[in-house]
């Protein structure tokens, strides 16, 4: 064909061509269509050029290019065996180590409390470790621990309905957390000492750690560690060489403590020597002229009577206080009323937070005149500088984000996706809300756990704000569209975070608001962390059989048969 | 529509209908595989996929009592996936803006016809690959279902719920979003003969 008669001849348009190979023509118009291209060069080079990409295109999509996920090997390999008797198994487990929970932490745990007299109605004596509150507390706790689990059944049921694999792995680590947990207590440094009255005797040297818990107990000679003391009356006598962390309902403080002083208990009298500082939780501290602190000083009592001395600062929130002694630095307080008596020499500012002035005895030798600050009681919200500091806040997350969503750009993608996935990532996130604080607060009171279940919380601290920057994203991502680029997805972000802190800001409502966003973003982020702990390729896992798909219909050509 | 080597599996699925553990797990080691495949194709992760291969052998679990066991069983199986994959999608609101656009709107002229085939001619099946991620959910779906599990129009046009008349401008569009991806040409896709 010349290429004037080509020119005058009128093409094929690509649709026509495009049917025409795949063969959805009807007889008569294949036809047309087969004379056209024999007649035509330009209708014939594009035919040809849509069979060659049609071919190209079941190349690329037929072509083994990365092998069965693990994941995938695995749930075969599983699939080809009923899995009943591993879910009895595994659920069985579980249910042992639920009892093991009971009967070798929380039950032991709640009968020594009983012991050490954490019996009472008093409210503000030990904060939390005490009298009504901590029987809601201990409530709390147990509820807790029951809508944890059973959202992890529930989960279970969920995933072995639908997806084996998932399901099968969950359950298996709720297992072997529960084995853990019933196995005994590992063999550890820290020497033990148990009974009516729990005692280190006046001419004996305990080297390293010491746990104590008892009717009473007593430490008369060295302790070259830490004490860790649960009982009703504590006595210290002697010498320890590291810090003493006492749960009691009383305590008395006569030798010396090296390190620091830790204690949350009903009453506390110290008349002997707290190298460094002291922290405590008490209804009632009282702190005699003999006393010394060496560094600073923090109480939370409802009752506080301070004759001794303080090394440095003091940090006191109390109901009534009454101030005597000597201290080295400065002193915020908040509380009710304060008294500062004849005998006190104060040689740093003294800025007090209350409901009435200081009383000053006229005796009281003060570096400078007691700061008052009159307790304001009304709705912040009702504050300009309330709304300022939102501002600030918001800008602090969207720094946070920044660099988060920088350092961490796939992660915080894959947080993002998974906070799609509604019901997974709302029930993770009840469980790891919920649940993490639990098990980090019992490895905490385990001792060899300490610093696991500290740093467990701690970063389980930091997600409640990095879930925030997931929901964030999640909502920048609604209104702005989807997006797979850094810094346009760090965009979307920052204007769901502002918005996500604007409905947060929103009186009565934004605490709840607050709350599910943190529940659905911490789950995101535990669903994102399940998924990349999960392997990906198997290599020691023998290949699955190669089983190429259906064979594509590219037949190029024709029109179909009549 | 079957898979080469592999008879279609009459006795493993009346076994697996039975509850038989063993029979269905012959089932997934034969076609697990060639659906991995085929959602990896078709989603835009490697993640979503491999839960997508769960999902829809847990869902076929279910679905085995409806399969009419004088068709295909292979081509029963991508159309079961197919229908899951598109439902991903569309659950993640994937479907961009300009997949509604009126689909009559698009353009029948000619490529040119010499630089669609040397466009062709260059590129691998991995830059292929590629290029099909970075199109719209509705695009690839139509693309995966036509070329890779051979589905007829009448199949894509159901599970992707258009007129199958329309099946074909789908197809055609894919091609040039694809050609587009692979060449960042829109004069090639789109341009005159």
């Amino acid at each position: 064909m010349s290429e004037m008669s080509n020119k005058k001849m009128k093409h094929l348009d690509e649709m026509t061509l495009l049917l025409y190979i795949e063969r959805q023509l009807d007889r008569a118009r294949g036809l047309e269509v087969s004379a056209h291209t024999q007649e035509c060069d330009t209708c014939r080079t594009l035919l040809r050029a849509l069979e060659r990409e049609s071919r190209l295109l079941t190349r690329a999509m037929l072509e083994e290019d990365e092998p069965l996920p693990s994941r995938l090997a695995q749930f075969q390999e599983r699939a080809r065996k009923s899995m009943q008797w591993i879910w009895g198994l595994v659920f069985g487990l579980a249910a042992t180590g639920a009892y093991a929970l009971y009967t070798g932490y929380i039950l032991p745990w709640q009968q020594q409390l009983e012991q050490a007299g954490f019996g009472g109605s008093n409210l503000l004596g030990l904060l939390i470790f005490q009298g009504a509150m901590w029987k809601g507390w201990q409530s709390m706790i147990t509820f807790l621990e029951v809508l944890a689990m059973v959202t992890l059944a529930g989960l279970g049921a969920v995933f072995f309905r639908r997806r084996i694999r998932r399901g099968s792995v969950l359950a298996l680590v709720f297992a072997g957390f529960c084995t853990v947990l019933a196995l005994p207590a590992p063999v550890t440094a820290t020497e033990f000492r148990k009974g009516g009255t729990a005692e280190v005797r006046k001419d004996e040297t305990v080297k390293g750690d010491i746990y104590m818990n008892g009717q009473h107990a007593r430490i008369d000679g060295t302790v070259d560690g830490d004490a860790y003391v649960f009982c009703q009356q504590f006595d210290m006598n002697g010498h320890v060489t590291g810090d003493v962390i006492a749960f009691s309902q009383s305590s008395h403080i006569k030798g010396q403590i090296d390190g620091n002083l830790r204690s949350f208990n009903n009453n506390t009298t110290i008349t002997g020597t707290v190298g460094k500082s002291a922290m405590l939780f008490n209804e009632v501290v009282t702190v005699d002229a003999d006393a010394k602190i060496g560094r600073s000083f923090t109480v939370f009592a409802e009752g506080l009577n301070l004759d001794g001395n303080v090394g440095r600062d003091a940090l006191l929130f109390f109901a009534h206080a009454n101030l005597s002694g000597k201290i080295g630095g400065g002193v915020r307080a908040k509380g009710d009323s304060l008294e500062i008596g004849s005998a006190a020499v104060i040689e740093g500012p003294v800025k007090f937070d209350g409901n009435k002035a200081a009383e000053v005895s006229p005796g009281a030798k003060l570096a400078s005149p007691v700061e008052f600050k009159q307790t304001q009681h009304k709705h912040t919200y009702r504050e300009g500088s309330y709304y300022i500091w939102q501002v600030i806040w918001a800008a602090a997350f969207i720094l946070f984000g920044l660099v988060l969503f920088a350092l961490m750009p796939k992660f915080s993608q894959d947080a993002v996706k998974s906070a799609e996935q509604y019901g997974a990532a709302a029930g993770l996130g009840v469980l790891v809300l919920f649940g993490v604080p639990i098990a980090a607060c019992i490895a905490c009171i385990t001792v060899v756990g300490l610093f696991i279940g500290v740093s467990t919380l701690f970063l389980w601290y930091a997600s409640l704000y990095v879930a925030q920057l997931i929901v964030g994203a999640v909502i920048g991502q609604w209104l702005m569209g989807r997006t797979n680029e850094l810094w346009p997805f760090i965009g979307r972000m920052t204007v769901g975070l502002i918005l996500l802190r604007l409905c947060t800001t929103i009186p009565h409502v934004g605490g709840w608001v607050k709350f599910a966003a943190i529940l659905w973003g911490i789950g995101a982020i535990s669903l994102a962390l399940y998924r990349r702990f999960q392997p990906v390729i198997a290599p020691g896992l023998p290949s699955a059989p190669h089983t190429p798909p259906i064979p594509p219909n590219t037949t190029v050509g024709g029109a179909l048969p009549a | 529509m079957s898979v080469p080597g592999i008879t279609e599996p009459t006795e493993a699925i009346a076994r697996a209908r039975a509850g038989d553990a063993e029979a269905w797990g012959e089932l997934y080691r034969d076609y697990a595989p060639a659906i991995f495949r085929f959602s990896r194709r078709a989603l835009p992760t490697r993640e979503d996929a491999e839960d997508a291969t769960m999902e829809i052998f847990m869902k076929l679990k279910d679905k085995l009592v409806q399969y009419d066991a004088t068709r295909s069983f292979s081509a029963w199986l991508y159309k079961v996936a197919a229908n899951h994959c598109w439902d991903m999608l569309r659950r993640r609101k994937i479907r961009q803006d300009k997949e509604t656009d009126d689909l009559e709107n698009v353009p029948l002229e000619h490529p040119d016809p010499s630089q669609l085939d040397m466009l062709i001619e260059q590129r691998t099946s991995e830059e292929v690959r590629r290029a099909l991620d970075k199109l719209g959910g509705r695009a690839r779906m139509a693309l995966v279902m036509r070329y890779y599990s051979d589905m007829s129009y009448d199949e894509i046009a159901d599970a992707l719920g258009v007129r199958r008349a329309f099946v074909g401008v789908v197809l055609l569009r894919a091609r040039h979003e694809l050609r587009q991806a692979l060449e960042g040409n829109a004069a090639l896709a789109a341009g005159g003969a």
